[in-house]
């Protein structure tokens, strides 16, 4: 009776848990650079600032534009992850999440300390202007993709 | 490398004690119950404190709940 019992409740158990709320919002913080700072990046690279014109106001705008873009929506996104899962976005970070958190977190540092090392010890001796602030710029994104990158992974891998 | 992987019975175990949900098991050792579906699929090895919560909860001893075993 019970090895049947049993083996019902697990052939009628199907519904795997659903995404942790800490991977949904690092999927989202990813989403979300592709398409505040994706466009922003492709825009400098097809035209680049033009040198000289400071503090070149269109350039600054569409700077500000990416970067309060990206955060209205990251508020927005939050609010709307916390209402479609309230329990699991109340609930505080448990074992696996500082795990994942201290990994990633470690190697988005060293992202992050490369970047700043060439932006500013090697990119004022050849260059200046916008292109520093843009290189800058860069390297914390591609810390921040770095950091939600291997976080969404890591929960991808160990997920059950 | 080592040719042994960690086991649970943590299913087995959450069936016996009245079908407890895996989100019922998290709130009482403090973790989330996509942790504990991890664990149970044996892709998260807890720490050592969360293995004796868990032990705890279900009354029995570590080394009933979790086995350190060959992989067959």
């Amino acid at each position: 009776m019970f090895g049947f019992s049993y083996i019902k409740s697990t052939l009628t158990y199907t519904k795997g848990p659903a995404m942790p709320h800490r991977e949904k919002l690092a999927w989202m913080t990813l989403l979300l650079i592709a398409v505040t700072y994706g466009p922003y990046f492709v825009h400098v690279v097809l035209s680049p600032p033009t040198p000289g014109l400071l503090p070149n106001l269109p350039q600054l705008w569409l700077l500000a534009l990416a970067a309060g873009g990206n955060g209205v929506l990251h508020i927005l996104g939050r609010i709307a992850l916390r209402v479609g899962a309230p329990e699991d976005a109340r609930a505080p970070a448990d074992e696996r999440d500082h795990d994942i958190q201290r990994r990633s977190s470690m190697v988005a540092y060293y992202v992050m300390m490369v970047g700043m090392m060439v932006v500013g010890m090697v990119m004022p001796f050849t260059t200046s202007g916008w292109e520093i602030v843009n290189a800058g710029l860069l390297a914390i994104v591609l810390a921040e993709i770095t950091q939600n990158g291997l976080a969404a992974w890591s929960y991808r891998r160990s997920a059950a | 490398m080592s040719d042994r992987v960690i086991v649970n019975q943590i299913r087995t175990l959450r069936f016996m004690a009245g079908e407890m949900s895996q989100a019922e098991l998290g709130k009482r050792i403090g973790l989330t119950r996509q942790t504990v579906a991890a664990i149970e699929a044996g892709k998260y090895s807890p720490t050592l404190e969360a293995a004796f919560r868990i032990a705890e909860v279900f009354g029995k001893p570590l080394e009933e709940v979790f086995q350190w075993s060959r992989e067959s």
